[in-house]
């Protein structure tokens, strides 16, 4: 019997699982298959948290000082997970390294990735223009404080995100909502009137997504302050005329067809499952989803039972969530794989 | 960003102008200056906050429902500041409102007939074409309220006038002065004004109206209209002792 949990993936959800382990009186061991923790925050380079504006790094190096100054936390970096025999209570986790760790419970915290628009049918161009953009790339540059348009390095004149890039599209076989994207458009647009008071910015959208405070956080400070222009219908092609970009879509509120010039386009790329996701379903023998996201064996009152007793999964690796979710879904993974060791041990008395 | 062609220009005046089918098109710059008129009316933060196309304004909208007329196209173009289509929207949608604010229900709290409001203003004080048409059937009503002060008179019950109001109109016309002057208060023994109206009244109206930029309006809108009145109230204001800046 092992009365440590082992937490897979050292982004937001797993500090948070390790954290939440720690700080209910268990041994956690965290394990990153990279250098060093934070996960997509820090590595795709987000400038500020959505819907709050924090800075992303200052934010996860609070996070992770935390994480560190709890004893009963461990983590281990340029690790992976390789195998899991036995069972809740007394797995046997097989690393990367050739070590082997004893574990009562297993938290899956392995997260997304952004959608590749060059995966799509590239309507959008986005290899083939330097001033099409995803909104990771966006980020990198409002983390630089400075707003360029790549083929002219001048700011922005006019800028628009296009919504759903990799989301609800069956034709490329995601068909979920991405849940974020239409948030951190608006905080990406808020961001880049306020650097750049002279761009014009349009959002083209199919439904604004815009559950809770975010309505108030970003959607109407953005169109009532900011006066970012959101505009109902997807652009269906992206076209260099000149040195200019060219929109195409459809106004559809309006009843007229667009066709209007922009100097960067930020393709609004939603949540796939992660590399680390998609292998470690197999690895730990537990269901994913059609999607390949992790399956949640009991919704909707137990969102992080996996198909496996004893594994749990939090964070985007369940499916699309905002911070807010992912933090809230990692705590809930901490209680139950804390509660299922404890009454383990308390079992085996 | 408007996709609409707009029409060759027709002078005002010609029989081939009909409202909203034609008008004058006019430089961007001028366009712009127009809605810059409407962004600096004092009321026009309060009336427009940001529209999210729910389409509540159009289903509550009278007019949407006889007219190709949308208020949430109005409050959109306004939140886009799309100039080209305001200025559109100027020469033809605004005079489709009947201003009954039943678009008030917006749940963003914006106020279509209040964007409608200000725009018809511009409209007036800027002497657009629309704005000459929508007001010409009213000559007759401006001129009536400004030389006399009221609107609606007795004379104006003739035999022959408003056959819908029924065959008993004939016989009042005859003797309508008797007619008035069986009416106790002594002020409605009048005929050709709905009550007694004092010379000092009359002026103070007109000043009112001369102050407030009504009359500016009226001689921008209608230049004979507005020299026929100054003609009628010189010598009234003479009498009064005032003389017009």
């Amino acid at each position: 019997m092992s009365e440590s949990v082992v937490v897979i993936g050292g982004g937001p959800a797993g500090i948070e699982a390790a954290r939440g382990v720690a700080d209910l009186g268990l041994p956690s061991i965290l394990i990153e298959q990279r250098e060093r923790l934070g996960g997509t925050p820090i590595f795709a380079n987000y400038a500020a948290l959505t819907p709050y504006f924090e800075d992303a790094e200052q934010a996860m190096d609070a996070m992770i000082a935390e994480l560190n100054a709890r004893p009963l936390a461990e983590v281990r970096t340029n690790t992976t997970v390789t195998g899991l025999s036995g069972e809740a209570g007394a797995f046997t986790v097989e690393l990367s390294t050739g070590e082997s760790l004893e574990a009562g419970a297993v938290i899956v915290a392995t997260g997304f990735d952004h959608f590749d628009p060059g995966r799509e049918r590239q309507i959008y161009n986005y290899y083939q223009y330097p001033d099409v953009l995803t909104l990771q790339d966006l980020e990198a540059q409002l983390k630089a404080h400075e707003v360029l348009v790549p083929s002219t390095g001048k700011p922005p004149e006019r800028i628009c995100w296009v919504q759903c890039v990799g989301s609800r599209d069956r034709n490329i076989g995601n068909e979920w909502c991405s849940k974020v994207c239409c948030g951190i458009a608006s905080k990406q647009a808020i961001e880049v009137r306020e650097m750049v008071p002279g761009c014009r910015a349009y959002i083209f959208y199919i439904d604004m997504r815009m559950y809770g405070y975010w309505e108030t956080q970003l959607y109407w400070p953005a169109q009532e302050k900011h006066h970012v222009q959101y505009i109902k219908g997807i652009i269906t092609e992206v076209l260099e005329r000149g040195d200019r970009l060219v929109v195409r879509g459809e106004d559809t509120t309006m009843g007229r067809p667009l066709e209007v010039p922009m100097d960067m386009v930020i393709l609004s790329v939603g949540m796939e499952p992660s590399a680390g996701t998609k292998s470690m379903a197999g690895v730990l023998g537990i269901e994913p989803n059609r999607y390949g996201f992790i399956e949640a064996a009991k919704p909707p009152l137990d969102t992080v039972s996996t198909s496996r007793t004893g594994v749990f999964a939090c964070g985007a690796a369940l499916g699309p969530a905002d911070l807010e979710d992912t933090i809230s879904s990692a705590g809930a993974a901490a209680g139950k794989a804390v509660a299922l060791v404890r009454r383990g041990t308390l079992q085996t008395v | 960003m408007s996709a609409t062609a707009h029409p060759t220009p027709v002078h005002s005046d010609s029989a081939a102008y009909k409202l909203g089918t034609t008008y004058p098109d006019v430089p961007y710059a001028e366009k712009e200056r127009l809605f810059g008129e409407m962004k600096a009316d004092e009321r026009f933060a309060d009336y427009l906050y940001g529209c999210y196309e729910c389409g509540i304004c159009v289903a509550a909208c009278p007019s949407a429902r006889y007219y190709d007329f949308s208020p949430r196209r109005i409050a959109q173009a306004a939140a886009r500041e799309d100039v080209e289509l305001i200025y559109q929207q100027m020469q033809e949608d605004i005079w489709d409102c009947s201003q009954c604010f039943s678009c008030l229900r917006c749940p963003r709290g914006n106020n279509p007939g209040g964007i409608i409001t200000v725009m018809r203003e511009v409209a007036v004080n800027n002497g657009l074409d629309s704005a000459r048409q929508a007001l010409r059937g009213y000559t007759r009503i401006i001129y009536k309220i400004m030389s006399t002060g009221t609107q609606v008179s007795p004379d104006m019950l003739q035999a022959d006038a408003f056959p819908d109001w029924g065959p008993s109109v004939a016989k009042v016309s005859e003797k309508l002065d008797l007619w008035r002057r069986a009416l106790p208060p002594d002020t409605h023994h009048t005929t050709t004004t709905g009550w007694e109206i004092s010379t000092k009244t009359l002026v103070e109206l007109y000043l009112i109206w001369h102050k407030t930029g009504a009359l500016a309006m009226i001689e921008e809108l209608d230049p004979s209209l507005h020299s026929l009145l100054e003609e009628v109230m010189e010598d009234l204001l003479d009498e009064e002792g005032y003389e017009l800046d």
